[in-house]
């Protein structure tokens, strides 16, 4: 199930929202965790099982390395986790990565792996597709035995907690990927006020125009180019698809987070922030530390500390960077381009805690903007266009090497997509924030009801009307 | 936010989802939208084998979207603020300047298609002695250029009709019926893809003179407001095609659909036959009562057939086959005023073989004439050839 979908927010939330607030305060994670597996089960019903093999292996490890401790049994322990680690890592492998594997040795002459199209069930197969979300969920088990080793959070004793941790519908999906750490307290005890309702409507209804209202309407524009020949495809052109596609990911993921964030408070629940305007970044490094914040801090907290981090010989350090950047880039989908991507991303951070940072911060600070905004854009050409023979072609006619600077159709596209381009950069910056604060206080209490309900008005149409819709994450 | 004002934010919220949620569950389900033309999905209650497979739950979402209350309207707001935010078209629809035309979007077919299907018109010229004509109709795209919006790129640019005009065998006369339509505004509904009555009038001149069959036009008639003296009369003024009905644009004005020659020909002795499903029916030029359904284009020759053959004894030339798509519906009534036989030939439905159908009906001439459009995407065009 995806938020942005007329089902979900008009009938699947308001019954959750219904059973949730008519529960008993003890009752209520039951109610979630049943949620949250219906939410799951909606794609792909048969993918339960993942969710309930999951919860039990997370939830029986936690315990095995809670007793190990308390009887000083460090090895126990940490056996404990290192299963832990691998059973997660081989659901995400086998899902996510053994057809690309397969299919990559296979290219290579190594055919030995056979292409799984289907996974035969009793009661009839299924299609073999990745289990929408799993890059997040498996991320957030993990973390959770691990911590409970480090003694940074305490065992879950009770499992319908821990799953309705582990399923949590509103983050499931699309992240904000959660440490079990930082909600271990809200899953025993959460305040449910009108108060943080209200900030959380507030919050899934920006988050909501964000993805319906901007990113689906830039979306088309980055198909057309994506879907434009080499041949044809125009310097303008290239860079016109790409910054739609820059600008359609930030939204259609930030919305997301937004949504994830809003739901969450009208359950009761605070999740971290996940993005920060990144396209105000002035470096490679603080573009990742604005963007999908909580994937970064993931892979800092439990791949980049635990190689050593910064804190070792450059030439340790620049390993432990190239590690972590290649996992990230392959996290985000199994395929080559993912990878160089992550690469892509080793070298300009590498380069910049080398020496690139210091002439950064001497030159000034708009030039460093174009900077920032520049790799980032770059960088999503390589993410986007998956297919290798068109990659290098479509960042050829970024460059230059392209059919000529402009064609009919870009002048086409641009006179179209012109003003939902600039609404859309507008929003990319903290503006619409710094005006909204400067607004007097009775203005923004009258103007906020009138704009929320316009925002839903017309995310509504657009989601009835419902012609371009994609869900982005369905690669992670 | 003070405890007050947020239950107030609180409770809009809810009675918002709350409210149009119930009115889904409650409110009848619609069986078809007139608006957008199609079946609408309906609820189906799930069973333990649409659940596992999933196939409840996507026929769910669709049920959701098309019965959702209020759909029309939300479909005409999106289209509204397209417009607003500046957009020249909506759900692949371009909107004219003044909004009141409307294109729909025309892929050209590739280089290769295209020779494959003139191949198949090249090889049914070979495959008979008759003359055998060739003619595609402009997209409204092409003869209405200068109403589209500028730079528009899935527009017919009249490459597609010169490069079948190119690849004609010499067994195949090409009529080019661009120079004669271009620039005429009413010669295309403005909400749909078909030619008009004036339209048809317009290709039937053209058609004639490839023909060599001159027949000028009378001098009354060259104000273009009539045919031999009869004057063109609307029969319905509430017409809203299918181009709107992709499009949203709930600003348009509806079309209105005009008729020129009369029931039964300007003699009155014309007389329709159709084959619906294999059997002869007694039928007209015009069905009245399809003026009164969404589809009003069926106002001619009652909708797609199989086959129809008209005839008109008091016509000069002789028997005509034309192998057609619905553009030739409201054509037909002009064809019969010249032709003693038409037969009207839709590869779509009909598996007959071209070669023996003309020699059973002794037909003296063959009119393959189909929209560029169509010509680019129907996939029955190999039934020519065989």
């Amino acid at each position: 199930m995806i938020f942005s979908s007329p089902y979900f927010l008009f009938l699947y939330f308001p019954i959750v929202l219904t059973l949730y607030y008519l529960s008993p305060l003890r009752w209520r994670n039951l109610v979630l965790l049943l949620a949250n597996l219906v939410f799951y089960g909606w794609g792909e019903p048969v993918y339960v099982l993942i969710m309930f093999l999951s919860i039990a292996i997370d939830y029986s490890h936690g315990r095995i390395v809670t007793r190990c401790k308390a009887k000083g049994n460090d090895r126990g322990a940490r056996l404990a986790v290192a299963s832990s680690v691998v059973f997660n890592l081989l659901l995400l492998g086998f899902f996510k990565y053994y057809n690309f594997i397969a299919g990559s040795l296979a290219a290579v002459g190594l055919g030995f792996l056979p292409v799984i199209d289907s996974l035969p069930l009793p009661g009839g197969s299924i299609p073999f597709t990745l289990p929408i979300g799993i890059s997040f969920y498996t991320f957030q088990t993990m973390s959770y035995t691990i911590d409970v080793y480090r003694g940074d959070a305490r065992c879950q004793k009770n499992i319908v907690t821990f799953g309705a941790f582990v399923t949590l519908f509103p983050q499931l999906i699309a992240g904000p990927i959660i440490k079990y750490k930082d909600l271990d307290d809200q899953l025993e005890r959460r305040e449910h006020t009108f108060e943080k309702f209200a900030s959380g409507v507030q919050r899934f209804t920006v988050g909501a125009c964000k993805k319906v209202l901007l990113a689906n309407a830039l979306g088309p524009l980055w198909d057309v180019y994506l879907a434009t020949p080499s041949s044809q495809l125009t310097t303008l052109g290239a860079w016109l698809g790409i910054a739609a596609f820059s600008l359609q990911l930030y939204f259609d993921f930030s919305g997301y987070s937004d949504m994830a964030i809003g739901l969450g408070r009208m359950l009761g629940f605070e999740f971290l922030e996940n993005f920060n305007y990144p396209y105000l970044s002035k470096s490679a490094s603080e573009f990742w530390r604005r963007w999908h914040i909580s994937l970064g801090s993931w892979f800092r907290e439990y791949l980049y500390f635990p190689l050593g981090g910064s804190r070792v010989s450059r030439g340790r350090m620049v390993f432990n960077l190239l590690v972590v950047w290649a996992a990230t880039g392959i996290w985000h989908g199994a395929s080559w381009n993912f990878l160089l991507w992550g690469l892509y991303w080793f070298v300009w951070i590498t380069l910049e805690k080398l020496w690139l940072g210091k002439a950064l911060d001497r030159i000034p600070g708009w030039l460093a903007h174009v900077y920032g905004i520049v790799i980032a854009v770059v960088g999503w050409a390589i993410f986007a266009v998956e297919d290798f023979s068109a990659m290098g072609p479509y960042l050829a006619a970024m460059f230059g090497f392209g059919a000529g600077a402009l064609d009919a159709d870009f002048l086409y596209y641009l006179r179209n997509y012109l003003p939902i381009l600039a609404i859309a950069i507008a929003t990319a910056t903290p503006l619409g924030k710094s005006l909204w604060r400067r607004l007097p206080e009775r203005a923004r209490l009258a103007a906020f009801p009138v704009l929320m309900l316009a925002g839903l008005v017309f995310t509504t149409a657009y989601l009835v009307d419902g012609t371009y819709n994609p869900f982005l994450y369905f690669r992670f | 936010m003070s405890k007050k004002y947020s239950t107030f934010i609180t409770a809009l919220f809810c009675l918002f989802i709350f409210g149009f949620g119930i009115a889904l569950i409650l409110s009848p389900s619609r069986d078809f939208s007139d608006q957008e033309n199609r079946y609408l999905a309906q609820f189906k209650a799930p069973t333990l084998k649409t659940l596992r497979s999933g196939e409840f739950m996507e026929k769910f979402e669709d049920y959701v979207t098309d019965q959702f209350p209020l759909r029309d309207q939300w479909v005409q707001l999106k289209a509204y603020s397209e417009r607003a935010l500046g957009k020249q078209e909506n759900n692949g629809v371009y909107f004219s300047p003044d909004g009141q035309t409307l294109f729909a979007h025309f892929t050209a077919p590739t280089r290769e298609a295209l020779e494959q299907k003139v191949g198949f018109v090249n090889k049914l010229g070979a495959n008979l002695v008759v003359p055998v004509y060739f003619s595609l109709v402009p997209d409204k795209s092409f003869v209405l250029a200068d109403l589209l919006p500028a730079n528009a790129p899935s527009v017919d640019d009249g490459s597609t009709i010169e490069e079948a005009q190119a690849l004609c065998g010499d067994k195949v006369t090409y009529i080019d019926l661009r120079t004669m339509l271009t620039g005429e505004r009413d010669a295309f509904y403005r909400t749909d893809h078909h030619w008009t009555t004036m339209g048809a009038r317009l290709a039937f001149q053209r058609l004639m003179s490839g023909m060599n069959l001159v027949r000028p036009i009378a001098a009354e008639d060259l104000n273009g407001l009539s045919y031999q003296g009869l004057p063109y009369t609307e029969v319905s003024g509430s017409f809203y095609g299918t181009t709107y009905s992709a499009s949203g644009a709930g600003w348009v004005e509806p079309d209105s659909i005009c008729t020129v020659i009369p029931e039964g020909g300007t003699k009155g002795n014309v007389t329709v036959t159709r084959y619906p499903e294999g059997a002869p029916i007694e039928g007209g030029l015009y069905y009245p009562e399809k003026l009164e359904v969404k589809d009003k284009y069926a106002y001619f020759l009652g909708g797609n057939q199989p086959l129809c053959v008209i005839k008109n004894p008091d016509a000069a030339s002789g028997k005509l086959l034309v192998i057609r798509d619905s553009y030739a519906d409201s054509l037909a009534p002009f064809l019969a005023e010249e032709f003693q036989e038409v037969h009207l030939f839709d590869l779509r439905y009909n598996n007959l073989s071209l070669k023996q159908y003309v020699a059973d009906n002794g037909i003296d001439q063959v009119l393959v004439l189909y929209s560029a459009a169509n010509f680019s995407t129907d996939q029955n065009l190999f039934k020519l050839g065989l």
